[in-house]
């Protein structure tokens, strides 16, 4: 099963959205997928322990893991094209 | 009248599944699901209780004491905006203001007259709880509708004439940000930068703090900044030791807690949210504009996160010298990136200017803070928030906010006097921004900034 960690700002508001959108698009294809939330200042002490880190908006620290910025998932433009690259990287 | 008796009687934790299932079904939400969003955030309300309580008897007689043995006098609490927001969704007025501020929202794109397509919801409680303050003061619905809908119409404009700033400094376009918190600076922040460029020699100093992340990090994370000051103040209480480091693992506690009870409000919100995208979008079908986004998008960005880090000791030892200030920083020194995010974007990251504009806009929060927290203990109260000690409460968040703060003064002073000179000073600003601007940028051939 594929771990995302999804941070924003706070961890709260749009982490959120993006965390249950990942959520609704992989039981819709029936992936098992663990997501959390975190903080974008606390992403380098946590991304380690996960397979993908998934932010709302820009990012500028450095992680071992592979990184995609939704922020197509807010604005609505684009968001089918960020959900496939997200739900292929959890078929792999 | 008997509903209505029921309801003011059983309080918000009755009231909010109510309110928010209306507001869904608004929205054209299905009944089970605009149901389940108001049982979430109803069950985040008891949460955010909770921890509110854990937080003012723990730190209330702790600052209260403080104030004795050393004449530093912090007395108002700072419960963080969260606190505040639950505030504002549990006000039995609230779907009135949401609504208004929507269609000042859509008005307003109708007229051509903002860009910006704001279908945050959830960031509406920014705007909101002035109406909401404004009514409690007042006892005047149309008023409070009028605050409300000019916070939004100020929202907007700012979010409007910031775009390019977003998209320029953090590089995202199509977006704008009508996140009152992080707007909200801009009134004080424009002004002092133009006038520290007009310093010979002040406006050529930079500093350069690659390291700051690196030192600073650690402290700025919220379980140990809520450690550090909860033992800190503890120790200016002059309590025993145990006693010192219960309250700094309470307030730790404190830190972590309060955003895990906000995120049930987002959960809750989030549908409503999606369902107000759907139904605009369609409305406004080939219409070019920006997309109205939560602040959370650039807090990421390293300069931000640097200036705030830095800015976060700062705060305190601000709140302690600052004359009049009773604020006592504490929730919501983990939002200090918000307040901060738009100020680096105007300086273009340089960390100098950063630092002497945001002393700037916290004081005037810290000061707004203090003088409106009478008006919003009070307000608490009466949605049945546990304000432990019968001491005050504030945050870095609703009135505190330099626009905010004006909004509410001047639809609860005078309105013959402050609404004329309110509206006088709001257009001057929109010619100049809409109309003289663009020309002169255009003629001179300089790139548009703030």
């Amino acid at each position: 099963m594929k771990r995302i960690l999804v941070a924003c700002g706070n961890g709260i508001a749009t982490s959120t959205v993006v965390a249950t959108k990942i959520r609704e698009a992989a039981s819709e294809r029936n992936l098992p997928v663990t997501v959390n939330q975190c903080k974008l200042m606390e992403v380098e002490s946590m991304a380690s322990d996960y397979d993908l880190v998934v932010t709302s908006g820009q990012f500028g620290g450095t992680v071992t893991v592979p990184v995609v910025t939704a922020i197509s998932l807010l604005t609505g433009i684009g968001e089918d094209e960020t959900i496939e690259e997200i739900m292929n990287f959890v078929k792999q | 009248m008997f509903i209505f008796d029921f309801f003011i009687k059983a309080g918000p934790i009755v009231m909010i599944p109510v309110i928010i299932t209306i507001i869904g079904l608004v929205f054209r939400l299905p009944l089970t699901k605009a149901f389940k969003s108001g049982l979430i955030i109803g069950i985040g309300f008891a949460g955010i209780n909770l921890v509110i309580g854990l937080l003012t008897s723990n730190l209330g007689p702790a600052a209260k004491a403080m104030v004795k043995n050393f004449g530093i006098k912090l007395d108002v609490l700072d419960v963080g905006w969260g606190s505040i927001a639950a505030v504002t969704w549990s006000s039995p007025i609230i779907p009135i203001l949401i609504g208004t501020i929507f269609v000042a929202n859509i008005i307003l794109l109708i007229l051509k007259a903002t860009n910006t397509l704001d279908v945050d919801i959830w960031n509406y409680h920014h705007m909101a709880i002035v109406g909401v303050m404004t009514y409690f003061v007042t006892e005047n619905i149309l008023v409070s509708i009028l605050a409300a809908a000019s916070m939004a119409i100020i929202t907007f404009k700012l979010s409007d004439w910031s775009q390019p700033l977003v998209s320029k400094y953090f590089g995202i376009p199509g977006v704008s940000l009508p996140t009152v918190s992080a707007m909200s600076s801009l009134i004080i922040a424009v002004p002092l930068n133009w006038l520290i460029d007009k310093i010979p020699g002040v406006n050529k100093i930079n500093l350069d703090m690659k390291n700051a992340k690196k030192y600073l990090g650690f402290f700025g994370e919220p379980m140990i900044m809520g450690l550090l000051l909860g033992c800190a103040i503890g120790a200016l209480a002059k309590y025993d030791l145990t006693r010192i480091f219960q309250v700094g693992v309470n307030m730790a506690a404190v830190m972590v807690l309060i955003p895990k009870m906000v995120a049930l409000f987002m959960e809750g919100l989030m549908p409503i949210s999606e369902a107000a995208k759907k139904l605009t979008s369609k409305k406004f079908k080939g219409r070019k504009f920006f997309i109205g986004l939560d602040a959370a998008v650039v807090v990421g960005n390293p300069e931000v996160i640097t200036t705030a880090l830095i800015l976060i000791p700062l705060t305190i030892l601000l709140a302690i010298v600052l004359p009049g200030n009773r604020l006592l920083p504490f929730a919501d020194l983990a939002v200090i990136p918000f307040r901060v995010a738009l100020v680096v974007a105007l300086t273009n990251g340089n960390l100098f200017k950063n630092i002497i504009i945001g002393l700037g806009t916290m004081s005037a929060i810290l000061l707004a803070g203090t003088a409106t927290s009478p008006v919003l203990t009070a307000l608490a109260k009466t949605v049945g928030i546990n304000v432990a000690g019968g001491g005050l409460i504030s945050s870095f968040a609703s009135t505190s906010l330099t626009a905010s703060f004006l909004v509410f003064k001047v639809f609860t002073s005078n309105l013959w006097i402050t609404l004329p000179v309110f509206i006088v000073i709001f257009a001057v600003v929109w010619i100049y921004m809409d109309v003289i601007r663009p020309k002169k940028t255009h003629q001179s051939g300089d790139e548009v900034s703030l």
